[in-house]
């Protein structure tokens, strides 16, 4: 599948795994994809982006949310009011973990240094980012698996990336307009 | 007063996507609470005995998912 990634595509891949190794996760999360496509420049995903009007300031804002999604679980505002509705707070959980942790404690990832050295592996979420940009790209007839088709999967299914990007006006639909036009044929 | 209405009508809620959700949630909370307790306890010297015997799992099976090799 990686031989019909573009050089753009492939750097946002090894980006994630980059953003995972800081961040010392253990595994390559879909928010890492969101977070190395969001360091992008003059890729077909960084324009759609910036016309979209996310740029600079509304950047760092999708990496502060991502990083607050994080901090409580990772889950998803979405299913933070889903488990609010079952009586759950997660703050509040997330609040007490903390308190006798450490700030983070919640967000999978480690501070101590050299826990992991082995190869990390990407999560099913991750995975399931690169099978859809794959279909995304063959649906469309295009050759190539680009960013731009990374970014369209990410916005496609439930979770925090998709909902972050909607939060800030990126969602599938306003994304296949700026790269596609208004439901016309591919742009090539 | 609000929000226990607003309770009571989520959980009179029959839309299953509501409760499927709240289940796929409490997974990953659980699975990151789970986490951060063994870590833990692995940090103040427990044996994967010990913890395996808490959490009422194989030691096996906690050493597969937590232990490094």
């Amino acid at each position: 599948m990686f031989e019909r990634f573009t050089k753009d595509a492939r750097e946002v891949v090894q980006g994630a795994v980059e953003q995972a190794e800081r961040a010392r996760s253990s595994s390559v999360d879909a928010e890492h994809v969101l977070l190395a496509l969001l360091d992008r420049e003059g890729s077909r995903a960084s324009f759609a982006l910036a016309s979209l009007g996310l740029s600079g300031e509304r950047k760092q804002s999708v990496r502060d949310a991502v990083a607050a999604a994080r901090r409580r679980a990772g889950l998803s505002q979405a299913e933070t009011d889903a488990l609010a509705g079952l009586g759950i707070d997660v703050s509040e959980i997330v609040a007490r973990v903390e308190e006798v942790h450490g700030i983070g404690a919640m967000s999978g990832d480690r501070k101590d240094k050299g826990w992991w050295s082995g190869r990390r592996t990407f999560s099913r979420d991750a995975k399931g980012i690169l099978e859809r940009s794959l279909r995304t790209a063959v649906a469309r007839g295009d050759r190539h698996i680009g960013d731009e088709h990374l970014l369209l999967a990410l916005t496609a299914g439930p979770g925090v990336p998709a909902e972050t990007l909607a939060a800030h006006g990126v969602t599938h639909e306003s994304l296949l307009r700026v790269l596609y036009g208004g439901g016309e044929a591919k742009a090539g | 007063m609000t929000e226990a209405t607003d309770l009571a009508e989520r959980a009179g809620d029959r839309d299953p996507r509501v409760g499927l959700r709240a289940v796929a949630a409490l997974r990953r909370l659980l699975e990151q609470l789970e986490a951060v307790q063994v870590r833990s306890a692995r940090n103040q010297g427990w044996s994967w005995q010990e913890i395996a015997a808490e959490l009422g799992v194989s030691r096996q099976a906690v050493h597969k998912k937590y232990g490094r090799h």
